[in-house]
């Protein structure tokens, strides 16, 4: 059995559609950081947003009217890696399709206003509307009835792993003959919460730049939106392996862990490897990982142009791996000090020359998982 | 992991080990005891005001229960959530009756996992306390830390997903390990699943009044919704052939799986009872077997007015009247993610038994659907093959089919 990515769909701070964001990646821009305020007027942090732009071929749908942030970024995309896989010639029977989706932190923005008003006023003052659009998988259900999935359906939660431990489970169900097709979505949204929670855990820092690989992590920058792909029998690009990942222990743990999975998953052979490095203590790691599984691995991090996405990295990652291994083309590494402790290659934008990619992401939340790509 | 081991198909799953939690009891035992005698668990709520809630029960487990059956204690055991000692407590006791059971994958159900922690940690922001602990509240809040910690508890390693399918979780993760089995990729699988109790989903239901004042009455024609429960269940998978090679103890075997989305709307199932029904089939398919052959089902059954309706017409289609029928939530309250884990786990003890679980405070069911309720007293049958549903919101409906193994 071979399965291929045959459409692909992203929203992201640096706007939409795989060609717009990858021309802004190559052209080495990064997103620009905003305020993400507290309405109870605490001070404000900073984060990568989607813009509004964005979001101008979202789909019309009664579901979306109230719907979170998250959940429209994740329709958003998913039509679109639709769209494009039909345009590719792909064609999509939603009857023989099944919806995998990656979360994280979930619709943390109604989720927070639901709780405060029973903090403030008592559970007499809960809303009855925003509770549901706190459940994790009210993303996925409001883009299966967008679709006409009436299958599977899947939510998988995770920390910045999940998305590609999403596609390990989409793998695994399109061992299923009845299956042709398997939509795979990670969605994450901004909210002054999550921020201030990921400041306590010691994980943000106040302002970009997000310094990958740096010698002492100095810390990341929350971001905003999706990513889809989807996963077909036939498309562009062949998902040679997907490894269902693991867990660490400890900070210490993941560096072995993660050099385990790569090589489990072939990585001695690729060109490349794409990471979330984004500034944290996971940066060390895969270097370490890399360094001994894939030592002659061109590495890639999308985190300082467009942040750490969460629940949606692992779908940036992949559409980042496969858009390269088809354009044979590399976006510059941004911010990796010359004087860190680790050196990956960083040539300057522009072709080069790969056949496999190899996705890995190290979690801040003790998961790591891998998916392989090459092209067809 | 890679393509080039293709699947064997139609491969059998033996489930070699259980472990339980929930109000009905601490273990196997108990929880067997609790569904003899028909026994209400369900008491008023203990660990947050509901004083403006309208329903004010649920299925609780007791500190003192917890405490003893995970065995965690102590400084160490700040870091850990409710739910975590839940999964603890029923993990450990699958592990006694199958020590060296070591699984490949982990497949777990939840809705919530660690809330609590994230209510306190909003809870001390807004009313600007100490927030010493946050980073410790924070790290543990995500909902798959509690199964990733109870792994390490008890010396497991390897890969771990972890499903958020709402009500439908615990159901979810015992089909997508068993399927993980029957394709060939896996020999091993551990899944089950956890929810603890929490003020936010508390409330939640009880906003959209899906939560009852009064008895929780399911299949009744006076029912009035839901009490929220709690609890874990684990569930120790094995391909049929390893399992009897080293002799493992066979307590019954996941024959099927099913699972469909409902797209009429996020809260409430389409009343024609179109994607349960989809879900049972499928599962009747995947076991190669008609709805002629189930002895029992151990329904959603929540007791809200539309869930029931749509299910009992559901059932109604497919197995008439002449299959028994009980929702055990009456007694336990409804576990959310944890349910289906525990409801498989429920199957499995009927069968061993040959006992019908019963459907308490059950005393007229609806009249335009004609089904055979379990009503009230638990009653002697023999069970070959069961049936166990869990729906949620987002539409999504899960069934799995349980077999006796010695039926097999």
């Amino acid at each position: 059995m071979s399965l291929y990515l045959a459409g692909m769909g992203w929203i992201t701070p640096l706007g939409s559609g795989v060609a717009e964001v990858w021309e802004r990646l190559l052209r080495g821009e990064e997103a620009l950081a905003e305020d993400v305020v507290d309405p109870s007027g605490r001070p404000p942090y900073r984060a990568f947003r989607v813009p509004a732009a964005a979001l101008k071929d979202l789909p019309v749908h009664a579901r979306l009217r109230r719907a979170s942030a998250i959940s429209r970024f994740a329709a958003a995309a998913g039509t679109a890696a639709l769209r494009d896989a039909r345009e590719k010639g792909v064609e999509i029977d939603v009857a023989r399709m099944a919806l995998v989706f990656a979360i994280s932190n979930g619709g943390v923005s109604y989720t927070r206003r639901f709780y405060h008003d029973i903090v403030a006023s008592g559970a007499g003052a809960a809303s009855p509307l925003l509770f549901p659009e706190t459940v994790f998988n009210a993303p996925a259900s409001h883009l299966a009835a967008l679709l006409g999935i009436t299958g599977a359906t899947y939510t998988l939660v995770g920390d910045g792993a999940v998305g590609l431990s999403a596609l390990n489970m989409a793998e695994e169900l399109m061992t299923d003959e009845a299956l042709d097709y398997c939509l795979v979505v990670g969605a994450e949204e901004t909210d002054w919460l999550l921020s201030d929670a990921y400041t306590k855990w010691r994980l943000l820092r106040s302002q970009p730049p997000i310094e990958p690989f740096a010698c002492s992590p100095h810390g990341t920058i929350l971001s905003e939106g999706a990513g889809a792909v989807v996963v077909a029998r036939r498309g562009f690009v062949r998902i040679t392996a997907t490894h269902p990942g693991g867990s660490y222990k400890n900070r210490r743990q993941l560096g072995d862990v993660a050099e385990t999975i790569l090589r489990e998953i072939g990585a001695s052979s690729a060109d490349r490897v794409v990471t979330n490095a984004n500034g944290t203590f996971v940066d060390a790691a895969e270097a370490f990982a890399i360094s001994r599984a894939a030592p002659k691995a061109h590495v890639y991090t999308a985190a300082p142009a467009l942040g750490e996405g969460v629940g949606a990295s692992g779908l940036w990652q992949t559409i980042i791996a496969a858009h390269g291994l088809v354009t044979r083309s590399v976006p510059p590494l941004l911010h990796a000090p010359a004087g860190g402790s680790f050196h990956p290659a960083n040539p300057a934008a522009g072709e080069w020359p790969h056949r496999q990619t190899v996705v890995m992401g190290c979690g801040l939340n003790q998961q790591v998982a891998a998916v392989s790509l090459a092209l067809s | 992991m890679t393509f080039s081991a293709l699947p064997v198909k139609n491969r059998r799953v033996a489930v070699v080990a259980a472990g339980v939690l929930s109000p009905l009891g601490a273990g196997l035992g108990p929880t067997l005891e609790s569904l003899r005698v028909g026994r209400d668990c369900v008491t008023p709520v203990t660990r947050f005001p509901v004083d403006h809630c309208r329903c004010q029960t649920a299925g609780q487990i007791g500190d003192s229960i917890l405490l003893e059956a995970s065995g965690i204690e102590g400084p160490r055991g700040a870091r850990w959530d409710r739910s975590g000692r839940m999964v603890v407590a029923a993990l450990r006791e699958a592990q006694r009756q199958d020590p060296g059971f070591q699984p490949q994958l982990t497949v777990f159900g939840t809705t919530s996992g660690g809330m609590t922690f994230g209510e306190q940690y909003y809870r001390a922001l807004r009313a600007e306390q100490t927030l010493r602990r946050a980073p410790r509240w924070i790290a543990n809040y995500p909902p798959q830390k509690p199964i990733i910690d109870a792994l390490e508890a008890c010396g497991i390693s390897g890969p771990c997903q972890v499903i958020a399918n709402a009500c439908a979780s615990g159901t979810n993760a015992i089909g997508r390990a068993a399927a993980c089995i029957r394709s060939g990729r896996y020999d091993r699988v551990l899944t089950g699943g956890y929810d603890a109790l929490s003020e936010l989903v508390f409330v939640g239901f009880d906003s959209l009044q899906a939560a009852t004042p009064d008895k929780c009455r399911p299949f009744d024609r006076e029912r009035n919704g839901m009490v929220l429960g709690e609890g874990a269940a684990v569930l120790a998978l094995e391909e049929m052939n390893s399992a009897r090679q080293r002799g493992a103890h066979l307590l019954g075997e996941i024959a099927g799986y099913g699972i469909s989305t409902d797209n009429h709307h996020l809260t409430q199932p389409d009343p024609s009872g179109v994607g349960p029904r989809r879900a049972m089939v499928e599962a009747l398919a995947s076991a190669g077997i008609g709805a002629d052959a189930v002895d029992y089902v151990n329904a959603h059954g929540t007791a809200t007015t539309f869930n029931d309706a749509a299910e009992g017409i559901a059932l109604a289609e497919l197995f008439g009247d002449r299959v028994p029928v009980s929702s055990t939530k009456g007694m336990m309250g409804h576990s959310l993610g944890a349910a289906g884990a525990i409801e498989a786990v429920i199957c499995l003890l009927a069968m061993q038994e040959n006992l019908l679980p019963p459907n308490i405070h059950f005393q007229r069911g609806d009249e335009a659907v004609a089904l055979t309720i379990v009503a009230n007293e638990a009653r002697s049958a023999e069970l070959n093959t069961t049936l166990s549903n869990s729906f949620g919101f987002g539409g999504t409906n899960a069934s799995v089919v349980l077999r006796k193994t010695s039926h097999a």
